[in-house]
């Protein structure tokens, strides 16, 4: 048999056998393949299109190349496991190294052209989908064109070159580096044996969960003044990724096993079928599975809480929007807003109207701030605030010397630990006027161009004409008036948004919230989806990751299977076995993977947006059962697998 | 009384162009607290047979019956919950699970028969006593020798006082010694506990050890020797002459 037989035939078989290799490959691509395409997409075109975003689209790129290639090394390390006898026994009928690790590349090579081929068709066809997708997330409205992108294709073809010439080095050291001997032994191989769990290891354990709880606890605390500023912030969240992390590896390493130790001792070797499939295989490979659990572990959680992170600031994006405008329409320029009202009247549009007259004050509000944060932009003792009277808002009640806050940002309130209440002073060009600040309001009263995110005081009518001819002439903006309309049949607003166009004023700020409503929401929804393909490739992989690891297990476990099947153990008795088993295998760092994911999401979500739980358990369910999809597929690979072991 | 009952017993392979038959017509009654062991040349169909009295094959045609219960024409699920309860294996390569202990790997078979956890380990510490493992029960299988690890097959098989005990080639990777403890171990608990136990081998020494020799030879009985009164030794001359008569070499010795 001829060399290039020999590569036909070992082909054919090794399809076969490791079509996920092939999966793996053909998925990788046309990921890779569709998220290029968008990359080069006409919409994404900085200078014609209506998307900004290129750089955040560039760099996902780069961090979809080091997943994939990740994957596919670790796809590759498998495969070369499971032929090591073939190359053992090339070896024993007198082929050198060189001519194997030919036949290897060679092999490789075919196989990457064509997944190739397949990988690019798959990622062309969905590329539209994807596409679609982005923009109805994001809002644009333009048809998704079919149009393959010679540029994406060029640069999927110079990765997958890069990647396999990678993968060719490694096969190369691994072949030169293996004896014959040591090829035939490679599966036989067991890991290092469970003897008795030492008192290290319990100490391992223990110190794991400690570690856990610690950054769990800092990531509590991180924005609660105790780490007041941005390098101690920094740090923090250093340690804690760190603590996080390491934590888990010890955690699997010790406590999991310990506990599996002490539920095995009290069994005193009386195990049945169930325990012997699940416990004891679990058991037997858990201080190498350690690694691979914290990677996957630590995988998920970054992509869950960063789903959620994103899907919380699209999820918040309509009520952020609510905030800064304060009404359907603002306008702080009156010939403007009297000629939009004009247009309204015109096409029968009915609104309301609101006029709130502003002042800007400095405000001394050190009295509230309770954390000293140096990366505040702002002296506390000198806050530049606008002040509206009670009267114009309609809404609140504000006794003489009382004043009360409204439209707080979250972060803000949260860096300087802002007290609900207490004494602040008023300061005018002549005067000082102390102030009881009575509560926190979230009514939006006038729109952000006067506040820029800080804090907005409302005062007493009569405080308010007190006070309006004493303020410091060089702290008020070119506009001291809000105009608020509020648009009254809520089919009519888009209407009203073409005729705020059509009035453009550079020299008065005007907002609209619809228009201000998309602007968010295309910009999270961007990063949404950005982040949204991401997540999905570390799914996909870490699931593949998983589902492989399963394979390699159940070939390796197969003649125990036989072995059962001959004791007259049922395939059922078996499978429940094995249900454990995948419980074990995926739902731990499913689990530990959710509970870290909630402390991040939990530690920093206020600077995302302004709902937290609908969007985090959206994101955390629709996670949780794309993921079981592989513990269901491994559990059917198993399950055919014990089918044939008789 | 009767163990095990077979009938007409016929196996073929493949489909109708490459068929090759294993088995061609074998009646075989194996009696209660019988050590038999069953031997022929390579090919002669004698694992084959053992199979399918086992229950882990089926029969082309013909009735297996163990303890009054006919085995062939029954559903897999329902032949294994039948093997897990009634019969005990040993085979060639140990089959022990390399997860488990030894003490785990010899009490698997009974944790689904319902008997309480005491009584398990009370028949665990006198079996392992009989057959010397006493001291390796928390040993895993890679680190014991071969004679001990098939030692602890054995006693899994004996384990949950099974009907019959079907051993293939038990002794085939053993060196000599660990081959004659394990015999000797073997035919002290057949007479002890009046196990019945069905060896396949193709090692005379093994095969003395039995109170009833089968051969086979092209898949039907050749011939049948009883150990009767005899000393192990003659019984072992008579075994070599009929294997010489079948082999159509005359062993020496």
């Amino acid at each position: 048999m001829s060399i290039n037989q020999l590569i036909v035939r070992n082909l054919k078989k090794n399809i076969k056998n490791y079509y996920l290799y092939v999966f793996a490959l053909v998925f990788s691509i046309a990921l890779y393949f569709a998220f290029v395409t968008l990359q080069y997409d006409p919409e994404m075109d900085p200078a014609t299109g209506s998307l900004r975003g290129e750089a955040a689209v560039r760099a996902a790129s780069v961090l979809l190349i080091a997943i994939v290639t990740i994957f596919l090394l670790y796809a590759n390390q498998l495969f070369m496991k499971r032929r090591s006898k073939e190359f053992g026994l090339f070896q024993l009928i007198g082929m050198t190294k060189g001519r194997i690790f030919r036949i290897v590349s060679i092999e490789n090579f075919l196989l990457y052209t064509c997944s190739l081929a397949v990988g690019i068709f798959i990622g062309f066809a969905v590329s539209k989908l994807i596409t679609m997708t982005l923009f109805r997330i994001t809002g644009v409205e333009s048809v998704a064109e079919l149009n393959f992108s010679l540029q994406a294709f060029w640069q999927t073809l110079l990765v997958f070159a890069v990647i396999y010439g990678v993968i060719s080095l490694i096969n190369y050291f691994y072949l030169r580096k293996q004896s014959i001997l040591s090829l035939f032994q490679v599966q036989t191989k067991t890991e290092d044996k469970v003897k008795k769990v030492s008192w290290f290891e319990i100490g391992y354990g223990i110190l794991g969960i400690v570690l856990i709880s610690a950054g769990y606890y800092v990531s509590g605390r991180m924005f609660s003044g105790d780490f007041a500023s941005i390098n101690g912030l920094f740090g923090t969240m250093l340690f804690i990724l760190a603590s996080v992390i390491l934590g888990t590896y010890l955690f699997y390493k010790g406590s999991v096993r310990w506990a599996g130790h002490l539920l095995r001792k009290k069994k005193q070797g009386y195990l049945n079928v169930n325990e012997v499939l699940s416990l004891s295989s679990v058991l037997f490979r858990m201080k190498s599975n350690a690694f691979l659990l914290t990677v996957i572990t630590t995988v998920s959680a970054l992509a869950i809480g960063l789903l959620s992170l994103s899907y919380i600031s699209y999820y918040s994006a309509e009520k952020s929007a609510e905030r800064g405008v304060a009404a359907d329409f603002a306008f702080t320029d009156e010939e403007t807003a009297t000629s939009f009202q004009e247009n309204l009247d015109e096409r029968q549009i009915g609104y309301e109207t609101n006029q709130v007259d502003v002042l800007i004050f400095d405000v001394n509000v050190s009295n509230l701030i309770t954390n000293d944060f140096e990366a505040l932009t702002f002296d506390p003792t000198q806050m530049t605030m606008p002040v509206v009277s009670a009267k114009d808002t309609g809404a609140v009640d504000v006794a003489e010397n009382e004043v009360v806050f409204t439209e707080t940002n979250d972060i803000i309130k949260k860096l300087t630990g802002m007290k609900d209440s207490g004494e602040v002073v008023l300061e005018g060009e002549n005067f000082n006027l102390p102030l009881e600040m009575t509560s926190m309001s979230d009514l939006s009263v006038i729109n952000s161009a006067f506040s820029f995110g800080l804090p907005t005081a409302i005062v007493s009518e009569k405080t308010f004409s007190q006070i309006s001819d004493g303020s410091d002439p060089s702290l008020q903006r070119p506009y001291d008036q809000h105009i608020g309309v509020e648009i009254t049949d809520a089919n009519q607003i888009e209407e009203a948004n073409t005729i705020f166009k059509s009035l453009e004023n550079d020299q008065y700020p005007q907002m609209s919230k619809l228009a201000d409503e998309r602007a968010q929401k295309q910009n999270m929804g961007l990063a949404m989806f950005i982040v949204g393909f991401l997540g999905l490739a570390f799914l996909v992989t870490s699931g593949c990751v998983l589902y492989f690891k399963q394979m390699d297990e159940g070939e390796d476990e197969k003649p125990s299977y036989e072995i059962l099947r001959k004791l007259g153990f049922t395939k059922g008795d078996l499978l429940r076995g094995i249900q454990g088993k995948q419980a074990f295998n995926f739902g731990i760092p499913l689990l530990v993977g959710l509970l870290h994911s909630y402390f991040v999401v939990q530690s920093g979500w206020f600077l995302f947006g302004t709902e937290l739980w609908t969007p985090m358990l959206i994101v955390m369910v629709i996670y949780t059962l794309l993921y079981s999809l592989f513990g269901i597929l491994s559990f059917f690979y198993y399950r055919k697998l014990i089918h044939r072991a008789l | 009384m009767v163990i095990l009952e077979a009938n007409k017993l016929y196996k073929s392979y493949g489909n109708r162009f490459t068929k090759q038959d294993v088995l061609r017509g074998i009646d075989l009654t194996i009696e209660k607290g019988e050590f038999v062991s069953i031997m022929g040349a390579s090919g002669s169909g004698k694992t084959t047979l053992l199979n399918v009295l086992s229950s882990i094959d089926r029969v082309s045609r013909g009735t297996v019956v163990i303890e009054n219960t006919e085995m062939t024409g029954r559903k897999e699920k329902n032949l294994a919950e039948f093997r897990k309860n009634h019969l005990g294996f040993i085979f060639q390569e140990y089959n022990l699970l390399d997860t488990l202990t030894v003490k785990e790997n010899i009490l698997l078979p009974l944790s689904i028969v319902k008997i309480p956890k005491r009584e398990a380990l009370a028949r665990f510490e006198s079996l392992a006593e009989e057959l010397g493992i006493l001291d390796i029960a928390d040993k895993y299988p890679n680190e014991i020798s071969g004679g001990q690890k098939q030692r602890t097959s054995a006693a899994r098989a004996f384990i949950h006082e099974p009907s019959i005990i079907f051993a293939d080639e038990p002794t085939g990777a053993l060196d000599s010694k660990s081959a004659s403890d394990l015999l000797n171990k073997l035919s002290e608990l057949n007479e002890k506990r009046s196990a019945t136990i069905a060896m396949v081998t193709h090692d005379p020494v093994a095969a003395s050890y039995c109170s009833r020799v089968i051969f086979i030879q092209d898949g039907r009985i050749y011939t049948q020797l009883n150990k009767g009164d005899q000393s192990r030794q003659a019984f072992f001359q008579d075994i070599m002459k009929t294997q010489g008569v079948l082999g159509g070499i005359q062993n020496e010795y």
